[in-house]
C-alpha cells in the first residue's frame, strides 16, 4: 500500500516537471529567490503540510539508526544502551537467514518488475480505448476496488479459492482430480504473491498513467489521423512517448524501492511456504529484531536495507538521465 | 562472532540477574488464607509433587453471597490490555459500563489478538507505553523479558502485599503461595495470578468426543502416539472435505519424554534441541504432515479459524490449551454442531506399555502486573480492584465479573446463569478474569457434562504429572540471552518441519546454526547462573 500511495505523491510532482517542462522550453529568466518566493508562495504554503510530514515521520526517525550500533535495550534507553560498533552488522552479515532474506526479496523485486510493473500501463492502454465513457468509469471502478481491501482480506479471498481446502481444490477432489497445491508451495510462492499483488494493486497503479494519457493533446493524434496513421502507428509515435517520461518516473521508483515488496502480505503467509521462502527484509527485522527484542540487530538489518536503496534509486536516477529523461528531478 | 557476542556479557542491562533466592521469595510472598467457600460437588483429587486437580461445580447458588462491601474503587481511570483467543467484544459495550459501575473506576479494557500477543507486546514495552494494567502469559517470559520488565516498568507490590500485608485483600490471600511466587522477579512481588492451578498443563490434544464415539472409537483405544497416527488415516477423507488433525505439535511433543527446555543427566544442564527425543517428535510430525492427515489451511498457518474447522467438524483432533474447554466452547460448538462435545485425549506415551509422564506448568499461566508509573494510592485502588476480580466461584462479585448483569446479559433458567445474546456478545471470559481471579474451579452452568468430562480427564492423568527442572523459578535473563533462549530461527523451522516444508534435517541444521550462535553460551548462563546459584527447583 505504501508503494502505492508513494506513487500516486509522484505522479503530481511528475505532472508538476512535465507541465514546467514546456514553460521552461520558452526560456524563463533567472529570478531572485525573493521574488520566486513572493511568486510561488501559495504553491510552497501547500507544501508545507507535506513538509512536516516528512520532517515528523521520515527524519525525526532517523536518529533512532544509532541503535543499529548499540546494544539497545528499550527498558534502559538509547542514552544508556551499552555500545557495539559494528558487531550487530557483523552478526548479522554472519546470519544466513539474512542472505536469504536479501535474496528472497531480490527475487521478488525482480518477478514483479518483470510481472507486474507493465500491467497498469497495459490497462490504462486499453482503458484508454474504451470510448464509452460510462463503460470506462465502470470498468475503473472495478479494477480499483480491490486497492481498498487489507491484505488479510486479500490473502484470505485467495486461500478460500485456491487454498487446499478451497473451492478449486475441493471441486478436483470431488472429481477424483489430484488437488493444486497453490496456496503453501514454497517454490511458486514468488509467482502467487505477485498474482495476488497484481489482483489488488494494478487497478490503483493505472491512475498516474490515465493522467498521463489524458495529458496527450488529442490534437496530436487528430493530426495523425489526418495524415493516415492508423491505430498502432499513433500508439507507438503518440501515446508511448508520451507516456515515456511518467514510467521511466515509475520504474525509478520502483527500483529505488527494490528492497521494500511488502510486509503484511508475506507476515501473514510466512506459515503457508515456511519461513525460508517467505521472509524478505522487513519481515525478517521483524521477526528477529523486534519480537525477539534484539532491538539493534533489527535496525542494522533496516539501515544496511536503507543504504542499498539509496544506492539503486541514486544509481536508476543517473541511468534516466543518461537516456536523455527528467528521473525524480530535473538536472 | 563468539568473542563479539561474549563482549556485550551483561547486555546493556543494569538490573540483576539470575533467579529468586529462597530468602528473598520467603519474604515478598504473602500470607495464605483461605476463603469460606463453597464446597465443591467434584471435590480435587490430589497427585504427585503437590498436583492437584481444580475443584469441580454443577451447581451455581441460588443467592449468591457478597464477599466485598461497597465499591472497591474510588473513581481512577485506568487501562488494561489483556489477551482474547477470540471475538474482541465491542469497546463500549454494556458489560464494560456495568463493571466501570460495579468497580467504581473507569477502566479502558483493550484486548488485544491472543495468536500475536507475543509480537504485539513488545512493541509496547520498547515504546514504554504500557497500559496501567497489563496481562502477559508466563508462556512468553523470556519473549517479554519479564524478569527486565519488573524492574523497570513495573510496579513493586511487595510492600502492599508482602506478609500480612494482603489480608486487606482477602480473596487475594486465598490464592494459592505457589502462583504468587510465579509472579516474583528480583525477590520482589510483582505479578497478579489468573487462574491458578495444581493442574497446570501447557495444553492437551483434543477431539470430537461426539464423532469419534459415533465411529466407535474411544479415548481409552488410544494410548501411543502410534495409536494417535493410525486415527490420521481412519479419520481423513479429503473428499468430504475432513481432516483428523489441524496442529498438534505444542501439546504432544513432551509425549516422546521432553522436558519443556531443560533436563538434567549426570549433573549437567541438556536442552531438550540436543535429545534425540526431540528428533523423534519431528520425524513423527513431519510424518503427519506429509502423510495428508493435517488440514490445509493449518498448514496455511490459519490458526485463527482453528476452532471454526472443530466445531464444522472439518476438524477431528486438535491441540488447546486447557482453557479452550469451557462453557462458551460448547455454546459455539453446539451452535456449529448439535451434539458437539469436545474430550481430551489421556496422556500419551511412545512406547506401548509404557507410563505417561508431564511436566507441570508453573502454578498459574496467566499473570497480570500493573505499571510503574502509577501513584502508591493507585496502586492500592487497583488492588482493591483486583480482591473484587478474585472473588470465589458463586459470590456475588463471581456472578458479575463472568455473568454481568441479571436480565440485561443473563437470565436464569433453572436456576443457572445462562447468558443471553447481549450476554454472549459483550461478556467474555478472556477481558477482566485475566486481570485477577480466585483459584481455578471447574464449572459451566448449564452443561454439567462439561465440566464432568473436565474432572474426569484431570482425575485420570493428575498422578503422571511431575515438577521438572527450575519449576515456578522466574528466570530473568539479559536481553541477549532472553534472545537466544527464544530461538525464534529454531522454532521457525520446527514449524516448517511439522507442516511438512522443512524435513528433520532441516531443524538439525537450524540447531546447531543455533548452538554456535549462542545456545552454548546460553546454556553456561544458565549453569552459572541459575544451576550453580539457585539449584534445580524441584
Amino acid at each position: 500500500m505504501s508503494t502505492a500511495r508513494s506513487e500516486r505523491g509522484k505522479s503530481t510532482t511528475g505532472e508538476d516537471a512535465a507541465g514546467r517542462r514546456t514553460t521552461g522550453r520558452n526560456g524563463t529568466v533567472r529570478l531572485n529567490w525573493r521574488t520566486r518566493l513572493r511568486r510561488d508562495r501559495t504553491l510552497l504554503l501547500m507544501t508545507v503540510p507535506a513538509v512536516v510530514l516528512l520532517l515528523v515521520f521520515n527524519y525525526a526517525p532517523l536518529f533512532g539508526l544509532v541503535t543499529a550500533f548499540q546494544y539497545y535495550d528499550p527498558l534502559v534507553g538509547v542514552r544508556d544502551s551499552e555500545w557495539a560498533g559494528l558487531a550487530q552488522f557483523q552478526q548479522l552479515f554472519h546470519d544466513p537467514l539474512f542472505w536469504g532474506a536479501l535474496k528472497n526479496t531480490l527475487w521478488l523485486s525482480l518477478v514483479q518488475l518483470v510481472l507486474f510493473f507493465p500491467v497498469p500501463i497495459a490497462l490504462a492502454l486499453l482503458l484508454n480505448t474504451v470510448l464509452s465513457e460510462r463503460l470506462r468509469n465502470f470498468i475503473q471502478s472495478v479494477v480499483y476496488l480491490p486497492h481498498f481491501f487489507s491484505w488479510v482480506l486479500a490473502i484470505t479471498i485467495f486461500q478460500q479459492m485456491l487454498g487446499g481446502a478451497g473451492i478449486l481444490n475441493h471441486f478436483l477432489r470431488q472429481n477424483d482430480m489430484a488437488p493444486w497445491d497453490i496456496t503453501t508451495n514454497p517454490h511458486t510462492f514468488a509467482l502467487l504473491v505477485t498474482s495476488q499483488a497484481i489482483w489488488k494493486e494494478a487497478g490503483w497503479g493505472i491512475i498516474v498513467f490515465l493522467a498521463a494519457l489524458a495529458a496527450i493533446s488529442t490534437e496530436l493524434y487528430e493530426a495523425a489521423a489526418a495524415d493516415g496513421a492508423g491505430r498502432w502507428r499513433r500508439m507507438w509515435h503518440i501515446t508511448l512517448p508520451g507516456l515515456r517520461g511518467v514510467i521511466v518516473l515509475m520504474l525509478v521508483l520502483r527500483l529505488g524501492n527494490a528492497l521494500t515488496v511488502g510486509f503484511e502480505q508475506f507476515l501473514i503467509q510466512r506459515e503457508a511456504v515456511g519461513h525460508e521462502s517467505a521472509d524478505v527484509l522487513d519481515t525478517f527485522s521483524f521477526y528477529y529484531g523486534i519480537a525477539t527484542g534484539n532491538y539493534s540487530f533489527g535496525a542494522a538489518a533496516g539501515l544496511f536495507k536503507s543504504v542499498i536503496s539509496l544506492l539503486l534509486i541514486w544509481g536508476a536516477n543517473k541511468l534516466a538521465h543518461a537516456f536523455g529523461e527528467d528521473g525524480l528531478y530535473r538536472r | 562472532m563468539t568473542p563479539l557476542l561474549a563482549a556485550c556479557g551483561g547486555g546493556g542491562s543494569k538490573h540483576k540477574t539470575g533467579a529468586n533466592s529462597a530468602e528473598g521469595v520467603k519474604s515478598a510472598l504473602p500470607a495464605f488464607a483461605a476463603s469460606t467457600s463453597v464446597a465443591a460437588d467434584i471435590p480435587s483429587v490430589p497427585g504427585p509433587d503437590g498436583a492437584m486437580t481444580d475443584p469441580a461445580f454443577l451447581t451455581y447458588p441460588a443467592n449468591p453471597v457478597a464477599t466485598v462491601t461497597g465499591v472497591p474503587g474510588k473513581g481512577g481511570s485506568y487501562t488494561a490490555v489483556t489477551p482474547l483467543w477470540g471475538t474482541v467484544p465491542p469497546a463500549d459495550n454494556s458489560f464494560y459500563a456495568a463493571m466501570n459501575k460495579a468497580l467504581g473506576i473507569t477502566m479502558e479494557m483493550k484486548p488485544a489478538d491472543g495468536n500475536n500477543y507475543n509480537t504485539i507486546i513488545p512493541t509496547m514495552t520498547a515504546a514504554k507505553k504500557l497500559p496501567d494494567w497489563i496481562q502477559l502469559p508466563t508462556w512468553w517470559n523470556s519473549n517479554f523479558n519479564v524478569g527486565e520488565l519488573a524492574a523497570s516498568q513495573f510496579a513493586d507490590l511487595t510492600p502492599h502485599l508482602a506478609g500480612d500485608n494482603i489480608k486487606k485483600y482477602p480473596n487475594l490471600a486465598a490464592i494459592p503461595t505457589g502462583a504468587w511466587q510465579a509472579g516474583i522477579w528480583g525477590d520482589k512481588l510483582y505479578g497478579i495470578p489468573s487462574f491458578s492451578t495444581g493442574f497446570s498443563i501447557a495444553g492437551t490434544t483434543f477431539y470430537r468426543r461426539d464423532l469419534l464415539e459415533a465411529r466407535g472409537i474411544t479415548a481409552d483405544q488410544v494410548k501411543t502416539l502410534d495409536d494417535l497416527m493410525n486415527l490420521g488415516k481412519e479419520l481423513t477423507d479429503e473428499k468430504s472435505g475432513t481432516w483428523a488433525f489441524d496442529d498438534v505439535w505444542t501439546y504432544l511433543f513432551p509425549f516422546f519424554g521432553l522436558p519443556n527446555k531443560w533436563k538434567l543427566a549426570d549433573g549437567k544442564l541438556v536442552h531438550k534441541y540436543e535429545m534425540p527425543e526431540f528428533l523423534e517428535a519431528l520425524d513423527w510430525h513431519y510424518k503427519l504432515a506429509t502423510a495428508g492427515y493435517l488440514h490445509p489451511d493449518a498448514i496455511a498457518g490459519n490458526n485463527a479459524d482453528a476452532n471454526t474447522r472443530f466445531y464444522a467438524g472439518k476438524t477431528l483432533i486438535q491441540g488447546g490449551g486447557p482453557g479452550v474447554w469451557n462453557l462458551a466452547d460448547h455454546l459455539s460448538g453446539t451452535a456449529a454442531t448439535p451434539g458437539f462435545r469436545r474430550g481430551s485425549f489421556d496422556f500419551l506415551t511412545a512406547k506401548a506399555g509404557a507410563t505417561p509422564s508431564l511436566f507441570m506448568g508453573s502454578s498459574t499461566n496467566m499473570m497480570s502486573y500493573l505499571n510503574a508509573k502509577l501513584k502508591p494510592e493507585q496502586i492500592e485502588e487497583l488492588l482493591a480492584v483486583a480482591n473484587y476480580l478474585a472473588a470465589p466461584y458463586g459470590s456475588a462479585e463471581y456472578t458479575m465479573v463472568n455473568f454481568g448483569v441479571e436480565g440485561t446479559h443473563y437470565t436464569r433458567v433453572n436456576g443457572v446463569p445462562t447468558a443471553n445474546d447481549e450476554g454472549k456478545k459483550d461478556v467474555q471470559a478472556q477481558t477482566y478474569p485475566f486481570l485477577a481471579t480466585a483459584s481455578s474451579v471447574i464449572s459451566n452452568p448449564g452443561a454439567d457434562q462439561v465440566t464432568k468430562d473436565i474432572a474426569a480427564f484431570q482425575a485420570a492423568n493428575v498422578k503422571y504429572l511431575y515438577k521438572p527442572l527450575f519449576w515456578n523459578m522466574n528466570i530473568s535473563m539479559p536481553q541477549n540471552i532472553a534472545t537466544v533462549d527464544t530461538a525464534q530461527a529454531v522454532e521457525d523451522t520446527v514449524k516448517d518441519c511439522y507442516h511438512g516444508k522443512k524435513k528433520v534435517s532441516d531443524v538439525q541444521a537450524a540447531i546447531s546454526t543455533w548452538k554456535s550462535n549462542g545456545g552454548d553460551r546460553l546454556k553456561q548462563w544458565m549453569t552459572d547462573n541459575v544451576l550453580s546459584k539457585y539449584g534445580t527447583g524441584q
